[in-house]
């Protein structure tokens, strides 16, 4: 009896832990979700497939690096705070990287990947949103969807990202303004046809 | 169960009386402890192993067409149903070994699905060694709350994990053996259930997850790595000679086999000279190589085998040396003698026959024909290896060969007619007709 005095509050405390990783980790996307600033990535999607979390698109992204002065300043695997801006088409584009969070801008914590120097010191960027999932008899099809835009110069693929306070969000990842999901739909039914 | 079987057996044929057949019947009662159906335990474990797994993949397929909010959920509900049954388990099912293990193995694997799931919604990348980290922080309390084997042994399969992967991904993984000190926790709190499969398997899977992640120590100084796992195998060995496992059976006591076997097969590869010569031109000898965390976990594990083997000899009456005890102390010197001279390589192929030699003893003195055959496996393995030395004439080799092999067909035959003779089957050697 004693022991379970001790062994159901414990079990109690536990559940509430287990609740809360999970509810912690949707809060802080939610906050981002609803409330952060929507960028748009150009990227290119590719169909690898994850044990735990299924297939999902791997997201390669235009602006993944950035030109900097001074090369001992970056070093692999340490944050690195992206400041984003738009170009003239809407588009995000790196605006600077810093070392520090900025203040009042719009940011993202990533993370520093290959440091190298040619004439000039490239530092490659890893952003926190590389991954779309998409329902397994999907993924494929996006790929396809992408492989066929990709041709077509004047078609564009992004990844709608919402940013706030260095964290990000992908909401969506589109090709022509068209979610490719619905696009990987209209595939498949071409290939049923 | 075959005892009672006999016992009735016995009984009809009025070899034994009512009596002493019920109190055979009390005692193989009072030693097997309360009934607990093993098969129940086993399909209870394996359901809900297959059940969780089962809910991942299904989860993994990710539904495109359901509202996100729906899929949250939905992400919520293997880790309520676990919760839910272990929460049953503990209120009404408290004493069900096939409850307890079930429901932990069923809410482990909840608590992966709900973190997989949620991180698919939300597209959130991760890093794997985060992932697994969490999965096994939330994972970790239900091995004491709901006393859980399983759960346990889950538990050392998912640190074992994160050490390999945190490898991988080229941070450290120190923090594996904080992981792993809180797993033996539960092995030594609750070894008065020893005896048990559960045990056994602890035997295996701690010792086993030791030896794959210490190689995840790693860097730069690599040839003190040999000294760090000789030191670990030496140190699992002593553990498998402790009074809790020394009477165990000898597939029962993983600590005595992998210590015995990992000693043996990485003085076998040392017994060729590529890594002598090596270790003679290696410039590792640095400033930095006190800091390095080879020589961390070399010094940390040759000094906690150190400790064990004294200890455990100072309290030994009589005193006897197993085979593989002292390696470790022995190989430390060849170590230091081979970082200047060639002579290493030969101290460890006298090592190596040394514990194949003491091991046949042991054999022919315990009347084992397994460790008896293990020790000549061990000789034979160390002549096997020199059959591929160039330097060596073939008629040496052949000899060699030879020798072994009749060492073989002697040891065994003098082995079997010896328990024979004991057994008292067969009459006196004298009269054993000879072919």
């Amino acid at each position: 009896m004693v022991n379970k005095k001790i062994i159901l509050p414990a079990f109690a405390i536990l559940c509430m832990a287990q609740l809360f990783i999970p509810y912690n980790m949707i809060s802080s996307k939610e906050k981002v979700w609803k409330h952060g600033k929507e960028f748009r990535f150009r990227t290119e999607p590719i169909d690898p497939s994850d044990p735990f979390r299924g297939k999902y698109i791997n997201l390669s992204f235009a602006e993944g690096s950035v030109t900097v002065p001074n090369a001992d300043e970056w070093i692999q695997g340490n944050p690195i705070y992206v400041n984003l801006g738009e170009d003239e088409k809407g588009f995000a584009k790196i605006i600077s990287v810093s070392k520090e969070k900025p203040e009042g801008a719009d940011f993202v914590e990533a993370v520093t990947g290959y440091v190298y120097t040619d004439s000039i010191t490239t530092v490659t960027i890893h952003y926190p949103f590389d991954r779309f999932y998409m329902e397994e008899s999907k993924a494929y099809n996006a790929e396809l969807a992408y492989a066929e835009s990709a041709r077509d110069t004047m078609q564009v693929t992004y990844a709608l990202v919402a940013i706030k306070d260095g964290d990000a969000v992908v909401k969506d990842v589109l090709i022509n303004g068209v979610p490719i999901r619905e696009v990987a739909r209209y595939y498949e039914e071409k290939i049923y046809e | 169960m075959k005892v009672r079987k006999e016992i009735t057996e016995l009984l009809n044929a009025g070899i034994i009386t009512p009596e002493i057949a019920e109190r055979i019947n009390d005692y193989y009662d009072k030693k097997s402890g309360p009934s607990q159906n093993k098969i129940v335990i086993v399909f209870g474990i394996l359901g809900a192993l297959l059940v969780g797994l089962g809910i991942i993949l299904i989860l993994a397929s990710n539904w495109d067409d359901l509202p996100r909010t729906i899929k949250t959920v939905i992400a919520f509900v293997p880790l309520l149903i676990g919760q839910f049954c272990c929460g049953y388990t503990l209120i009404k099912k408290e004493e069900s070994v096939a409850w307890r293990e079930a429901s932990s193995t069923f809410l482990i694997i909840a608590i992966g699905a709900t973190i997989s799931l949620i991180s698919q919604i939300y597209n959130i990348p991760g890093r794997f060694d985060t992932f697994l980290l969490t999965w096994i922080m939330l994972s970790f309390p239900i091995i004491y709350i709901m006393r859980s084997s399983c759960a346990s042994l889950m538990y050392i399969i998912l640190i074992t994990w994160y050490g390999c992967i945190s490898y991988i991904d080229d941070t450290e993984s120190y923090l594996y053996w904080g992981l792993l000190l809180l797993a033996l926790l539960y092995y030594i709190l609750f070894k008065q259930e020893r005896g048990g499969n559960f045990f056994t398997f602890h035997n295996w899977f701690i010792p086993l997850s030791a030896i794959i992640v210490l190689g995840t120590v790693a860097r730069d100084a690599e040839p003190l790595m040999l000294i760090a796992y000789v030191s670990l195998c030496g140190l699992i060995y002593q553990i498998g000679n402790i009074p809790l496992l020394r009477d165990e059976k000898i597939r029962n006591n993983g600590y005595l086999v992998l210590g015995s076997l990992g000693t043996v097969v990485i003085l076998l590869g040392l017994s060729f000279d590529f890594f002598w010569s090596e270790l003679r031109d290696d410039q590792f000898w640095t400033n930095d190589l006190l800091k390095s965390p080879e020589f961390i976990a070399a010094s940390l594990l040759s000094i906690a085998a150190l400790i064990l083997f004294i200890m455990h000899k100072i309290n030994q009456r009589p005193f006897e040396l197993k085979p593989v005890e002292p390696v470790f102390i022995l190989f430390f010197i060849i170590w230091m003698i081979g970082l200047t001279s060639p002579m290493a390589i030969v101290f460890v192929n006298l090592l190596v026959l040394g514990i194949g030699v003491m091991t046949i003893r042991e054999g022919a003195k315990l009347h084992h024909l397994g460790i008896l055959n293990y020790g000549l496996l061990i000789v034979t393995a160390l002549v096997i290896c020199r059959f591929f030395d160039t330097d060596l004439g073939f008629i040496f080799k052949g000899i060699l060969f030879v020798g072994v092999g009749f060492g073989f067909f002697f040891a065994n035959y003098q082995m079997v007619r010896k328990k024979k003779s004991v057994s008292g089957n067969i009459p006196p050697t004298d009269s054993i007709p000879q072919n």
